[in-house]
């Protein structure tokens, strides 16, 4: 499902140039559940965006479904992203001003789905994550662990293949992270393919594989 | 664009209104300017016209001159005068003309209610009346062809000459005394804005039926002529035939200029309605730059909100918000809020405009005041209003917007 092929990624911040991913191949096969893990620094937030397309490598080829994502306009990326791809943030990225369920409604819109749809939807993952009685608060009025179910609920809104979570526990209690890895586990059974990134190691033995990074390479 | 998706941009657009308040207040302030320099503007180009047709209508007005040429052995310096049969020779000569007049006018003692005052008595023919605006207030009419065909001792009179006299009293059907001649009043002159005349303003004046005039007064040649051509254009033609046809008739050269005198207030009115249209664009321009300085605002806050909301765009980009979708965002929130500004602006203008026109005019000293207090709300001036706001929204939204859909959501996202 994805594949990339020594891919590379260089910041440049003025004069001096880093190199965030030094020539990483990887294959990640559908419905598998991988998690990514390394060092601060080590490249794991850049691997997450260029699989989400929210980033473009310097340098090598990545391969979504076989199709070749180089190239690609903002547009069409954004669209990948949409069906795609679900993000989840270790801060949640909520958008403030919206209620739970204009949070997660978003990116149905962002898909022209119709207003009947969206509404089965939306009740469904509200009642899978079990906040349909938070639907009208705001994310400030919600707990930690119930804005990264919100955020979580948001990443399936147009039940994508691929998941993609950032230390999706990194800003929560231990229960609240258990919560989330339990249903992160539900979506793979279910035939998602999850990838994730955490520094937890008990969090990572819910997965198939792990992937290490150190230095913008993989670690053996 | 999706209603919900709508829906929520306003909403979120409404969190944050208050930082738009001052802004909002340039925008009002702007809009006010605009539509009144446009509303004032497009009311003395009114006021204008109707004073200047105070006057009369597409008038030519041809009187005797001095000749300064000689012509067939004649000297120069000879007076030219006009006679009452030239009307009738020019009539039949010109086919262009419409309408044709005679005035002859000399001051006399005017009695009645045992009050004696001096006016400018003139003698004319109903044709007259259409040319230079007579209009009779209610109840009274202004000299026909039957009174002048019969030298009826009736009379029209301006208003003033009326309340002179009889004050509050109607004068229609009262005798005034004119050169120990008693004359039937028919009639008095409505109201009107004059800005130009030859004899005082029409408000001081009595007309006689020229039949009439003759009794009073010995004078044979007649002052003036009244010309209104079928067509304003045509009146080029008929000055250049009158002037050929007189000479012939009354002995002098047609290319002389001074022989006769013409004031032509069609090619007049067409100069100074070119000055009013271009006072009116002015201050059209002036409102518009007022409201540019705030529409610079709007862009200055626009790019203020994106800083704000870089991690929001950033989120949305995730979500897969298409580089559209960004944009219409931010020229929506552009229009909110030259929304709010320029509809009160708007609403403000309009008061104004309605509660100046309700201050009366007063027609008997003419001052600033009857080019000022009829400002004209139109719909031109609304349209010309929302195409110049409608495209400051889009000058002063695109930049904004455009940044922001160009923001690479991986910076947006850090950002916090």
């Amino acid at each position: 499902m994805i594949k990339f092929n020594k891919i590379k990624k260089i910041y440049h911040m003025g004069t001096q140039s880093l190199e965030a991913l030094s020539g990483v191949s990887l294959q990640i096969a559908a419905g598998e559940f991988v998690t990514v893990m390394g060092p601060s620094g080590s490249g794991k937030s850049t691997l997450m965006n260029i699989i989400g397309c929210l980033d473009t490598p310097t340098d090598g080829e990545y391969f979504l479904e076989g199709k070749n994502v180089a190239g690609l306009t903002f547009d069409q990326l954004a669209s990948i992203r949409n069906k795609m791809m679900g993000f989840v943030f270790q801060n949640f990225n909520l958008l403030p001003y919206a209620t739970a369920w204009e949070n997660i409604e978003l990116p149905m819109l962002f898909n022209g789905k119709n207003a009947r749809n969206r509404k089965e939807r939306i009740t469904e993952l509200l009642n899978e994550v079990g906040l349909l009685k938070w639907k009208e608060h705001r994310p400030s009025e919600l707990s930690g662990g119930q804005q990264q179910r919100i955020a979580l609920a948001r990443a399936l809104a147009n039940d994508p293949p691929i998941i993609l979570a950032d230390a999706p526990t990194g800003n929560l209690d231990s229960k609240s992270g258990v919560e989330i890895i339990e249903l992160l586990s539900r979506l793979w059974k279910k035939g998602h393919t999850i990838i994730m990134v955490t520094h937890d190691d008990r969090l990572a033995s819910h997965s198939q594989r792990i992937i290490h990074l150190f230095d913008g390479r993989e670690a053996d | 664009m999706n209603l919900t998706l709508l829906r929520f941009f306003s909403n979120e657009f409404r969190k944050r209104r208050k930082k738009a308040a001052l802004i909002t207040f340039a925008l009002f302030w702007g809009s006010l300017s605009i539509l009144l320099l446009l509303a004032f503007g497009q009311g003395m180009s009114a006021q204008f016209r109707i004073s200047f047709s105070g006057l009369g209508q597409d008038l030519i007005m041809i009187s005797g001159g001095q000749t300064s040429k000689l012509y067939q052995g004649l000297p120069k310096g000879r007076r030219i005068r006009l006679y009452p049969d030239d009307i009738q020779y020019l009539k039949e000569r010109i086919p262009e003309i419409s309408l044709i007049a005679p005035e002859s006018y000399n001051n006399w003692p005017v009695s009645a209610n045992r009050k004696e005052i001096n006016r400018t008595i003139h003698g004319t023919t109903a044709e007259f009346a259409h040319m230079r605006t007579q209009i009779p207030q209610m109840g009274g009419r202004f000299l026909n062809t039957a009174d002048v065909k019969n030298g009826r001792k009736v009379a029209f009179i301006g208003w003033k000459v009326g309340t002179d006299l009889f004050g509050t009293e109607n004068p229609v059907g009262q005798k005034i005394v004119i050169n120990r001649i008693p004359f039937t009043v028919i009639g008095v002159l409505k109201k009107k804005l004059q800005d130009s005349m030859y004899q005082g303003p029409d408000a001081d004046q009595i007309y006689l039926p020229y039949s009439a005039f003759t009794q009073i007064d010995s004078q044979l040649h007649i002052d003036r002529i009244h010309i209104q051509p079928r067509e304003t254009k045509l009146s080029p033609l008929i000055e250049e035939r009158v002037e050929t046809l007189l000479g012939k008739k009354n002995r002098f050269d047609p290319t002389d200029r001074y022989a006769l005198s013409i004031w032509n207030t069609i090619e007049n009115a067409k100069e100074a309605g070119a000055i009013f249209k271009g006072i009116e664009v002015f201050l059209g321009i002036m409102g518009a730059l007022t409201l540019l300085i705030g529409a610079v605002g709007v862009t200055n806050l626009m790019y203020a909100i994106i800083r704000e909301r870089k991690q929001e765009i950033g989120i949305k980009m995730a979500l897969g918000a298409k580089r559209r979708v960004i944009i219409q965002q931010f020229i929506l929130e552009t229009l909110f809020i030259f929304l709010k500004g320029t509809f009160w602006g708007l609403v403000t203008a309009f008061n104004i405009i309605h509660l100046v026109r309700l201050v009366p005019i007063n027609y008997d000293g003419f001052g600033i005041e009857g080019y000022l207090l009829r400002p004209v709300f139109s719909f031109e001036t609304f349209i010309i209003f929302l195409v110049i706001v409608g495209t400051l929204v889009f000058i002063s939204g695109i930049f904004p917007a455009v940044r922001a859909s160009r923001l690479n959501p991986i910076d947006s996202l850090r950002y916090e």
